[in-house]
């Protein structure tokens, strides 16, 4: 009897309070995830409640992080402070990405908009796109020299093809219906393209945004790998060298976390500019 | 009978027609694998004519609109809107289709200001039509919502007053209600048959619904599957008739009878092309 009733409280209400109930739902259960792997690092290092089963060389406890952190803050790594090295990573991170939005998003549109100059454009990016762009780490030193320049370059090298060419296919990938009836009309080109198809790419482009934003930081490890002395990747990648992982983790957090961030200020935008997105 | 045959080219019709089709026919592809999608097609169609287009899928009856529309150029012909060759798309030539046409990222009545403002219109004045034509279809109190928040069937109907803010000499349908249900279909019917006497626009309507044609349309031409060409025309007096029930009336029902009997043979004959492919 209880059951049913309940059921029928279920069908009484309306949808829009359904969808709230099921997304707070959902929200609790992504909050138990996170407390659940916490849990399990904490269990596992003992966090100086227990014996850790597993060494502190291998995995810190969160304390034993948190205390690094507070360490890094107070004195800074290699003569400088926490805060530098993160901004010299953010720097050249958003640098590289800058120019890659500025510059590829426009050529994308372009590119899609073109057949010759797809022609002439797009065979040399695709070609270079399966490229490890690591593997060109020392040609960029050389070319670049061993200045913020090169990392900048090594950091744009696979940001910017994904770029260019997720705005090529949003371009070709917008409804010719739309179009048309755009041009029936009476919509100049110039019109079709700012009124019609530049928003209607949108939402492919920040499809790829956000794609090539993960690989972005990523490869901030790569371009912080040599011939640097400051850096949040640099200090992780060096104080590895010295075995000394609750400094690692603190960088491996910092950068994830900076990877998050980014993610959801990008997300955030996009719900706010694109609200048509995927209603087609 | 309530339709009779009729011919759509006679010299009488020509003189002064809004659209001439002439010989035009389409192939897709080059050589031996061509495929000829719409035969030397030839109509007439004069101001006011409601005109329904009817055919078996893949008989080019979109084709010949998007010929008309001026978004694909024919293989041989031409068509002629008062006299004057359809080279591209034109605003005196208003376009509704199926679905996914509109504008997501605008709202209602933006999507229905746009065909004015891009031919010059000052914003705010074409905003201000735009409002009352929504009101004409009878979506006044939707107008600042997005289009994706409507409907289907209220969906069409922007696209109508989208296609009608321009004042269009004639207005081309592509199947604009295939997609919606039967309630809501009908709904339309009537809205544009009531719009068209109002108006007296000059409508091309392609479709592949008997009924619909013999509901809306002053002629009716009756396609042949792929290449298309027109197998039979006629003139139809079910649309004069202010009866909504009309489509239960024993002469409604033979005429349908003998449509339908057109397009069977059509149907399968395309059917056994499509095997053949």
């Amino acid at each position: 009897m209880a059951h049913s009733k309940a059921l029928e409280q279920i069908g009484g209400l309306d949808e829009a309070t359904l969808e709230r109930r099921a997304d707070r739902r959902d929200r609790w259960l992504t909050a138990v995830t996170f407390l659940v792997l916490f849990g399990i690092w904490v269990g596992l290092t003992g966090s100086g409640l227990w014996e850790p089963f597993i060494k502190p060389l291998f995995l810190p406890s969160p304390v034993a992080v948190f205390e690094a952190f507070q360490r890094l803050l107070a004195d800074g790594y290699q003569g400088r402070s926490l805060a530098h090295h993160v901004g010299i990573s953010f720097y050249r991170f958003a640098t590289a990405f800058s120019f890659c939005i500025l510059i590829g998003v426009p050529l994308g549109l372009l590119l899609g908009m073109s057949r010759p100059i797809r022609a002439v454009i797009e065979p040399p990016i695709q070609a270079i796109r399966p490229v490890p762009k690591l593997a060109l780490l020392p040609l960029f030193l050389i070319w670049f020299g061993i200045g913020n320049l090169s990392k900048i370059v090594v950091i744009a090298a696979p940001v910017f093809p994904i770029i260019v060419i997720s705005a090529m296919q949003a371009v070709r990938s917008v409804s010719q219906k739309k179009i048309q009836a755009a041009q029936a009309l009476g919509a100049s080109t110039l019109t079709v393209f700012r009124r019609v198809v530049l928003p209607a790419s949108l939402p492919g482009i920040f499809t790829g945004i956000r794609v090539a934003l993960s690989i972005g930081v990523t490869m901030l490890v790569g371009a912080e790998l040599t011939a640097t002395s400051e850096g949040i990747a640099w200090m992780a990648l060096t104080a590895a060298e010295y075995l000394s992982t609750d400094i690692v983790l603190v960088g491996v957090l910092i950068m994830a976390i900076m990877g998050y961030t980014l993610d959801r200020i990008v997300r955030a935008l996009e719900a706010h500019l694109v609200h048509w997105s995927g209603k087609d | 009978m309530r339709i009779e045959p009729f011919d759509l080219n006679g010299p009488d019709r020509r003189d002064g027609a809004k659209l001439v089709v002439e010989q035009l026919s389409k192939s897709f592809g080059s050589g031996a694998s061509a495929v000829q999608a719409l035969a030397p097609l030839d109509l007439s169609v004069r101001t006011s004519d409601f005109l329904c287009v009817v055919g078996p899928s893949g008989c080019g009856k979109t084709t010949l609109l998007n010929i008309v529309g001026g978004f694909e150029r024919p293989t041989t012909g031409r068509a002629l809107i008062d006299g004057r060759a359809i080279m591209k798309p034109g605003r005196e030539r208003g376009v509704v289709f199926q679905q996914g046409a509109l504008f997501n990222w605008m709202s209602v009545v933006e999507n229905v200001a746009f065909g004015p403002r891009a031919c010059g219109v000052p914003a705010e004045k074409a905003r201000h039509d735009a409002r009352g034509l929504l009101e004409l279809v009878g979506l006044s109190g939707f107008a600042d919502r997005y289009p994706y928040e409507l409907s289907g069937g209220m969906q069409q109907r922007v696209g109508i007053a989208r296609a009608l803010a321009n004042d269009p000499e004639i207005l081309l349908m592509d199947e604009p209600f295939a997609a919606l249900d039967q309630q809501t279909r009908e709904l339309l019917q009537e809205e544009i048959r009531s719009i068209w006497r109002r108006t007296g626009k000059t409508i091309l309507w392609i479709t592949h619904s008997i009924e619909e044609a013999l509901f809306l349309a002053t002629h009716i031409v009756v396609m042949t599957a792929r290449p298309g060409r027109v197998k039979a025309s006629f003139r139809s007096h079910f649309s004069e008739s202010t009866d909504p029930l009309i489509a239960a009336t024993p002469e409604f029902t033979a005429a349908k009878r003998e449509i339908v009997g057109l397009l069977r043979s059509e149907a399968q004959r395309a059917q056994s092309l499509e095997a053949a492919v």
